[in-house]
């Protein structure tokens, strides 16, 4: 269903261009993707200096593997299996427990739980698609989803707009995020098909 | 009563709030590694691991001393083959040939061996951090190892 991510042109396009020696476009790669590393690092406990090391490991081999990644569009996978080979090595060096709820993936070859990859993925193509959005819409959806949520009498007074424009415009900036190419990659069905009837 | 707007708008909070979580120094990090960008060498790919060989290949490595790590990196030119006993690390170029081969670690150490006229060298101690070989033949071009962890 969501297996689309995977097709993501941006990802490919970052990666073609990161081959090239475009320092910028690895630098997108970077902050795109390193929530992706650093939960996988959580995942299993590690913390502080451990997270360092692994994540130094794995920008280094997809530096290394640049050049030779056969399918770019399948970046997120190839990031979370090669975090997990070197957190499963520091672990190891360090004679340390993998959490019970991962004993499954102690076998390294394995490939990453796509459950897990497939909620990582969604929430990247979130990201992307809020970046895309006006600072106007970012600034708003951030007060409402903020915990706890911004009231709309402080929404009101911080983006001088009246509270009776705040859930129109909540409403519009969630439709506009409906509508990048980014969202509409996660879904079956075509953007908003439920709000057209 | 929740509808779609306010799930996507919970949804969308938990993915930013996931990417704030990650501290600068980590992403500056990550954006740093790109000055290893290799142009000049060929890369010569890990194209066998015994210690990824079979299904509890990881546990099998640990549990059994006798099991020596070996390791084959190939490139176009010339293939380094690796075999990892307690101390060092042993070597051989194939096609053998006379030569330099430089250890370098992922923090910058760095130590050098020769290479005899057979191909053969010893590489001491072995390397508890990520490290790659440099390969510097007599003649012909120069080659960089994948990475690889031990």
């Amino acid at each position: 269903m969501i297996a689309t991510v995977r097709d993501d042109p941006a990802v490919v396009d970052l990666v073609e261009r990161a081959r090239g020696g475009d320092r910028s476009a690895w630098d997108e790669i970077v902050e795109r993707y390193a929530p992706l590393v650093w939960s996988t690092c959580r995942r299993f406990n590690l913390t502080g200096a451990d997270v360092d090391d692994v994540g130094a490991c794995v920008w280094l081999r997809l530096v290394e593997g640049l050049a030779t990644l056969r399918e770019p569009a399948a970046l997120p996978g190839w990031l979370a299996t090669t975090t997990r080979r070197e957190c499963l090595h520091l672990l190891r060096g360090k004679r340390r427990q993998v959490p019970a709820e991962l004993q499954d993936s102690v076998d390294d070859t394995a490939p990453a739980s796509d459950e897990w990859l497939l909620g990582q993925e969604r929430r990247i193509a979130l990201r992307s698609a809020f970046g895309t959005l006006s600072d106007r819409c970012r600034e708003l959806l951030s007060m409402l989803f903020r915990e706890p949520p911004a009231s709309y009498a402080e929404i009101s007074e911080a983006m001088d707009m009246p509270i009776g424009a705040i859930g129109p415009s909540r409403q519009r900036c969630l439709k506009r995020l409906r509508d990048t190419p980014e969202f509409t990659a996660l879904l079956d069905e075509p953007p908003d098909g439920t709000d057209r009837s | 009563m929740r509808d779609a707007d306010d799930e996507l708008l919970t949804e969308l909070g938990e993915a930013v709030r996931d990417a704030a979580d990650v501290p600068a120094r980590f992403i500056d990090a990550g954006k740093a590694a790109f000055a290893w960008r290799t142009v000049d060498e060929e890369l010569a790919m890990l194209a066998y691991d015994s210690a990824t060989v079979g299904a509890d290949a990881a546990v099998v490595t640990r549990a059994d001393p006798a099991a020596l790590r070996a390791l084959t990196f190939v490139s176009s030119e010339l293939t380094v083959e690796v075999e990892v006993t307690p101390d060092a690390l042993l070597g051989q170029l194939v096609p053998p040939q006379a030569g330099e081969v430089e250890l370098r670690t992922r923090t910058g150490e760095s130590h050098t061996a020769a290479v005899d006229a057979v191909g053969w060298f010893v590489l001491r101690p072995v390397p508890a951090e990520m490290f790659r070989l440099h390969v510097r033949p007599a003649s012909g071009p120069e080659v960089l190892t994948a990475w690889v962890t031990l």
